[in-house]
């Protein structure tokens, strides 16, 4: 276009611009970030000793996770055609990857086995942090907010739990209890060595419930964190022109949520597989 | 310097220090991952999807350091 008429252009998207920045913004409002993440209970039930059964927010968003995953997998077998539409091509898509990319590349035995536990926790852990991108509304007050079920800790806890309970079943299911955990020091070892690589080897075990855990709940809860801080940012400043720039940037920052949602997904599953797998072919 | 100010402060170092390791490692591990697929770009889904177990792992030491932040922060 012709230079004068890009000087107007610039002159008017300036003048936009500090207009915006000036003109008197809308209220301003308490948020608490840590009122995100603190779990009140919705309905409450009595106690099973230390054990409280109340229905909190996660719980709520263990059961939509579920309810997802049935519909899902209803609906994921029903008009399959040779030549895929969007949804089946999608469905396949994520099995492929869970078949070649998780179980194919990571496990040499048990594939059979353990592909629907690997695959399962998977498409699992992957809808409940899709299901943590959308705005539900059960917060405090019940206004629209963002929360994942694996933004907690004992969600998280749970399910690396359930993957160490199965790597250790397969293996003493398949070397016998003894040969398995004396398989975790390599036999040619000299015999004070042998016992120290042990010890490092039982600890590194435990810790590994500890590392998945953690990895995938500081992910989620780190990322609605940032979430929660670039959408109430906006609303911080009362200012318009603040706000615009900060809602891009939180568009920026969710697709960005997106990504590490597949992502921590992908890594829990591989890892599981990597355990599994480890505890089946002991002797390398 | 009292307990709160200290326990705030060790935060913010924790937060701050923790992730240099992490982020040196990254760095490492993704440009490695790089110069393979450029020598050999026809086994770069393999080299993709170690790479992505690498980048968890080694993201997770510095969401260790989160963690703990957090307890400082909060719990303590």
């Amino acid at each position: 276009m012709k230079r004068g008429r890009l000087f107007v252009i610039l002159a008017l998207v300036l003048l936009g611009v500090v207009v915006l920045f000036l003109l008197p913004g809308g209220e301003s409002a308490e948020f608490d970030v840590v009122e995100e993440f603190a779990t009140h209970p919705l309905i409450h039930l009595p106690s099973i000793g230390p054990v409280d059964l109340s229905v909190n927010k996660a719980v709520v968003y263990l059961w939509i996770t579920f309810g997802v995953v049935c519909v899902l997998a209803f609906f994921i077998n029903r008009g399959v055609k040779p030549v895929p539409g969007r949804f089946q091509f999608a469905m396949e898509t994520l099995y492929e990857l869970a078949r070649d990319s998780i179980v194919g590349s990571v496990m040499k035995s048990g594939r059979e086995t353990w592909f629907p536990y690997v695959a399962g926790v998977f498409f699992f852990v992957l809808i409940s942090n899709l299901v943590g991108l959308v705005p539900l509304p059960f917060a405090e007050h019940w206004s629209l907010g963002f929360y994942a079920a694996t933004a907690n800790l004992y969600v998280t806890l749970s399910l690396a739990l359930c993957t160490f309970v199965f790597t250790h079943y397969a293996g003493v299911r398949k070397n016998g209890a003894v040969a398995y955990v004396r398989g975790w020091a390599p036999a040619s070892a000299p015999p004070v060595l042998r016992q120290l690589i042990w010890v490092i080897h039982a600890v590194s075990e435990l810790f590994r419930v500890v590392s998945l855990s953690v990895r995938l709940f500081a992910n989620m809860l780190a990322g609605h964190a940032i979430l929660a801080v670039f959408f109430g940012m906006a609303l911080l400043f009362q200012n318009y022109a603040a706000a615009a720039l900060l809602q891009g940037g939180s568009v920026l920052i969710y697709l960005f949520e997106l990504f590490v949602a597949f992502i921590q997904a992908f890594i829990f599953a591989i890892l599981s597989g990597v355990y599994i797998g480890g505890a089946l072919d002991q002797e390398h | 310097m009292d307990a709160d100010s200290a326990r705030l402060l060790a935060a913010g170092i924790s937060m701050g220090v923790g992730s240099i390791g992490p982020a040196l490692g990254l760095g490492m591990l993704i440009s490695k991952a790089l110069e393979s697929i450029a020598r050999q770009p026809e086994v770069s889904g393999d080299i993709r999807v170690n790479m992505f177990i690498g980048i968890g792992v080694t993201e997770a030491v510095a969401l260790y350091a989160f963690v703990v932040a957090l307890i400082l922060i909060f719990v303590a």
